[in-house]
């Protein structure tokens, strides 16, 4: 199909690229606590970019049998579009990743039933609802170009989520967790998953006084996230390009803590988002984005690589309906080399030992709003403990928490023991000094 | 088409069967400063079934194939049976309609030319860009969609529609050595390429209030009697309280729904909230729900109490109550889950003035640059703000973040103005990875007695 436009194309284009994915996927939801629906979806689609005169265009379609429109709408868009001298790449060998498990390929409605049915009956408890939910993707993705660069592999991805309920009055607590990954969980996998929720939802059931100041926090995987988002958003040679990165111009500089290291990595076994290739026929690589505390580089597609003056480090990402963007896909935080699996570890990761007054911090409100990239945060807890001399002592509600990301990862106070995915990200928990806390 | 879909409805032989399918064209094209960065135009279409057998669960199915529908009625007719509950699922009864609501397209934006939607939107981005030297960036885009739909139900309904929808966008950054600020500007519209026309003025707007922040001071964190402007107000509403009316939140949930009993009091009696899918030319309006239920206008609070809650027809089963038609689906992507259309806090008296005379020390909070509500919690950036001293507005301040207890903020409004206004915005809902969905809001401007507006946390 793929193949039959390009063909088209470069007879009326100086070039082009197209992706065509099809995915099909199945999921089970227990909605607080009942099975009541499952699911099926089919979808196919094709995206077409072309080149003429210096000018980029793209259209996409999932009314695929009508595909042969598309190279004129292509080519419409690229009379009004953008200017850039894009090169396509050649063909190349291509990485071995496995992407596709048969098992997982291969499972029932009933085994996914079940995986759900077992999570959801080992996290029931009395004055809680659960709600759990199971889905499993399978896709098949080609990519060519008008340069000789073809491909296509096939993946699966397993996804497992629930989350606990608990009301007491207006307190209302919620308490989630999710695995995710190219095959079906192992049962040590879900056996974490439960009691990571429930290890998280005992300590949170006593309610204790905020402290207040200048303070130790331990930021959990999940809680990272207000901390890592300004640094991934910097690290995008889209910012870069933009001139919003505070990262621009500091490669090779010393700029974090020298046990701080963000590697991307597309070839990472077992992870959903892996792939020999990305959506713009540039083959994967391991990335060091940072590396011992200090910028080693910048993640780009086709396009930002081009106008930045650079090449593309194979971050090219594409739906069916809009152009490729850079896009990261298994980030792994922390000491290089650490980060191949899930650690099962206690809550804080065995950093608490040090702090005699502080939090710990699993999830904060509104991350993402304002001017992210900055580095400065300043967010109400969702879910974070009191630690008082090494211990949690319960949950505190009504605090803020408030600093610069920047400034906070020049020094980081320790690395958890707790190292695990959480979405599309590998960190273990770290402990960060003088977090400003607040009561509300 | 109606054909071939009563055809494939007829050979489900589940006790209930609903096939949507659509068909959506789109185009879009946004601007980068002076660079385009792309335009472009789309095609995308798809089906949906959802069946269901008594005593057993939902199957669903959704496609982009349609000679796949024979196969995908099939298909969910199998997941349903695939799953036994012990408590049957029930739908509440709705009188099966069929219509043929073509809604006005408004300018039909399929037959205007892309580069005729590049020019206007590169005029909307040449407002911001011409504002002042400081405005170093801007993001500006158009976007549009037709989206031709059916639905029909083997309890008898059968709907077409032509649902058009037109939203700009523009983003002002002003920048001054270090100091960056952004200037919003945002237009969502149930409208075609006649309604993106004109909207100047608004461009300029943010760019000059991107500009104009960059002198701002940032507010001193503190407990203030605060007052929303009707965008904020708006935003608050329906993040804050209309995500907990939503029925599907408290239907399985004994908890929740001692929570949300109807007849509670949440608020003072100035307190009026409601959702309304039917109101005329609004962006979350819709003639009926994808369940085929026609919309309405549906009370949640009056005076201050709890008096409803919006409802799929299961949800409405199971509570025993009425569905309100407030069952959407983003596309034929998802299954249709309860949600909000255009919420609004009902008009009140007096004017702004009126509002603001008495307050010696208060904090006027204007527009929204994103909002999060975590179950009571909640916290709100305010796309700006203007102190109150001795009953006047005074100077402008940046960085107002609202945050706070829901219950608590609720029952702190203490007055609300006259001067109701639907902010028809972009963006949209999000829920249950379903978004972002066209809905709007509405409101007066609405003193709170006092919040915590914050940002800055003392060291």
């Amino acid at each position: 199909m793929i193949e039959r436009l390009l063909d088209d194309a470069r007879r009326r284009a100086r070039g082009a690229d197209a992706i065509w994915r099809r995915v099909e996927s199945t999921s089970v939801s227990f909605d607080w606590g009942r099975l009541k629906a499952a699911g099926a979806t089919e979808e196919a689609g094709i995206g077409l970019r072309v080149l003429r005169d210096g000018r980029v265009g793209t259209a996409g379609t999932t009314a695929v049998a009508a595909a042969g429109e598309l190279v004129d709408r292509a080519l419409a868009s690229a009379d009004l579009g953008g200017t850039v001298e894009l090169t396509l790449p050649g063909a190349a060998p291509l990485p071995p990743v496995p992407t596709h498990f048969d098992r997982a390929a291969g499972a029932s409605l009933d085994d996914l039933i079940a995986i759900g049915r077992g999570v959801l009956e080992r996290l029931t408890r009395d004055g809680c609802q659960v709600s759990v939910g199971i889905g499993r993707d399978i896709s098949e993705t080609r990519v060519a170009n008008t340069a000789g660069a073809h491909a296509s592999y096939r993946t699966t991805a397993v996804g497992v989520s629930a989350e606990i309920w608990r009301f007491a009055g207006d307190d209302v607590l919620m308490i989630g967790d999710s695995w995710e990954g190219c095959d079906l969980p192992a049962q040590d996998r879900l056996d974490a998953l439960v009691r990571s929720i429930t290890d998280r939802l005992e300590r949170a059931l006593r309610i204790v006084a905020p402290p207040e100041g200048a303070l130790p926090v331990v930021f959990t995987p999940p809680g990272l996230a207000a901390i890592l988002l300004p640094v991934t958003q910097a690290l995008s040679g889209k910012a870069v390009l933009q001139g919003i990165s505070p990262l621009a111009g500091r490669l090779g500089q010393q700029v974090f803590d020298p046990a701080f290291s963000v590697t991307d990595d597309p070839l990472r076994p077992g992870r959903a988002a892996s792939r020999p290739i990305d959506d713009e026929c540039v083959p994967s690589a391991p990335l060091p984005l940072v590396a011992r505390g200090s910028v080693r580089g910048f993640i780009y597609d086709l396009e930002t690589a081009a106008r930045a003056n650079t090449r593309s480090t194979g971050h090219g990402q594409r739906g069916i309906f809009s152009k490729p963007v850079p896009g990261y896909t298994n980030i792994i935080i922390g000491e290089a080399g650490s980060g191949n699996d899930d650690a099962v570890g206690e809550l804080g990761g065995g950093l608490l030992g040090d702090v005699r007054d502080g939090l710990v911090v699993d999830e904060l409100i509104g991350v993402g709003q304002g001017n992210v990239i900055g580095g400065a945060f300043s967010h109400p807890v969702a879910l974070a403990y009191r630690v008082e001399r090494g211990e949690i002592t319960g949950r505190v509600k009504d605090a803020a928490v408030a600093g610069n990301a920047y400034e906070l990862l020049k020094r980081i106070g320790g690395f958890g023991t707790d190292g695990r995915w959480y979405g599309a990200r590998h960190t273990p928990s770290l402990l960060l000094e003088g977090v400003s806390v607040a009561r509300r | 088409m109606k054909d071939r879909l009563l055809d494939a409805l007829r050979t489900s032989r589940a006790d209930y069967t609903e096939i949507r399918v659509e068909r959506t064209w789109g185009s879009s094209v946004t601007y980068r400063g002076r660079r385009l960065e792309s335009a472009t135009a789309t095609e995308d279409q798809g089906g949906f079934v959802r069946a269901l057998h008594r005593g057993y669960g939902w199957g669903v199915a959704s496609f982009t194939s349609l000679e796949r529908l024979p196969a995908m009625v099939a298909r969910a007719t199998e997941l349903s049976r695939a799953i036994r509950v012990e408590d049957p699922i029930r739908l509440a009864d709705v009188p099966p309609h069929e219509a043929d609501a073509l809604l006005d397209l408004d300018g039909d934006v399929r037959g205007v030319p892309l580069a005729e939607k590049k020019r206007l939107i590169e005029a909307y981005n040449g407002e911001m860009l011409a504002v002042s030297d400081r405005v170093v960036d801007t993001l500006a885009s158009y976007r549009d969609e037709v989206t031709e739909y059916w639905f029909v139900s083997s309890a008898g309904a059968m709907l077409h529609e032509l649902r058009p929808e037109v939203t700009l966008s523009g983003t002002a950054v002003a920048r001054r050595n270090g100091t960056i600020e952004k200037g919003l500007e945002s237009i969502g519209l149930r409208r075609g390429w006649t309604g993106a026309q004109s909207r100047s003025a608004g461009f300029r707007a943010a760019a000059e209030r991107a500009v104009a922040l960059l002198d701002a001071p940032g507010v001193k964190g503190g407990r203030y009697p605060v007052v929303l402007d009707p965008e904020l107000a708006g935003v608050f509403i329906h993040e804050a309280f209309g995500h907990l009316s939503e029925a599907d939140f408290i239907y399985e949930n004994p908890q929740a729904r001692e929570m949300m009993t109807l007849g509670r009091r949440f608020g003072r009696p100035v307190l009026n909230v409601g959702d309304n899918g039917a109101e005329p030319g609004l962006r979350g309006t819709l003639p009926f729900d994808d369940e085929g239920t026609p919309t309405q206008d549906t009370p949640l609070i009056r005076e201050g109490v709890l008096v409803g809650r919006l409802h799929s027809r299961e949800t409405a089963a199971r509570l025993g109550e009425r569905p309100t038609g407030n069952a959407r689906a983003l596309s034929f992507r998802h299954a249709p889950i309860v949600r909000m259309t255009n919420t609004y806090i009902g008009n009140g008296r007096g004017t702004f003035e009126d509002l603001i005379r008495d307050i010696k020390l208060g904090v006027y909070a204007c527009g929204a640059f994103g909002g999060q509500t975590l179950l009571e919690n909640f916290s709100f950036t305010a796309a700006y703000g203007r102190m109150i001293r001795d009953g006047h507005q005074a100077e402008l301040v940046k960085d107002v973040v609202l945050a706070g207890n829901l219950f608590q903020t609720l029952d702190r409004i203490e007055r609300i103005a006259g001067d109701f206004r639907w902010n028809q915005m972009g963006g949209g809902c999000g829920k249950a990875g379903q978004g972002p969905l066209p809905v709007t809001e509405g409101a007066p401007h609405v003193r709170i007695e006092e919040a915590l507006i914050g940002g800055d946390v003392p060291a």
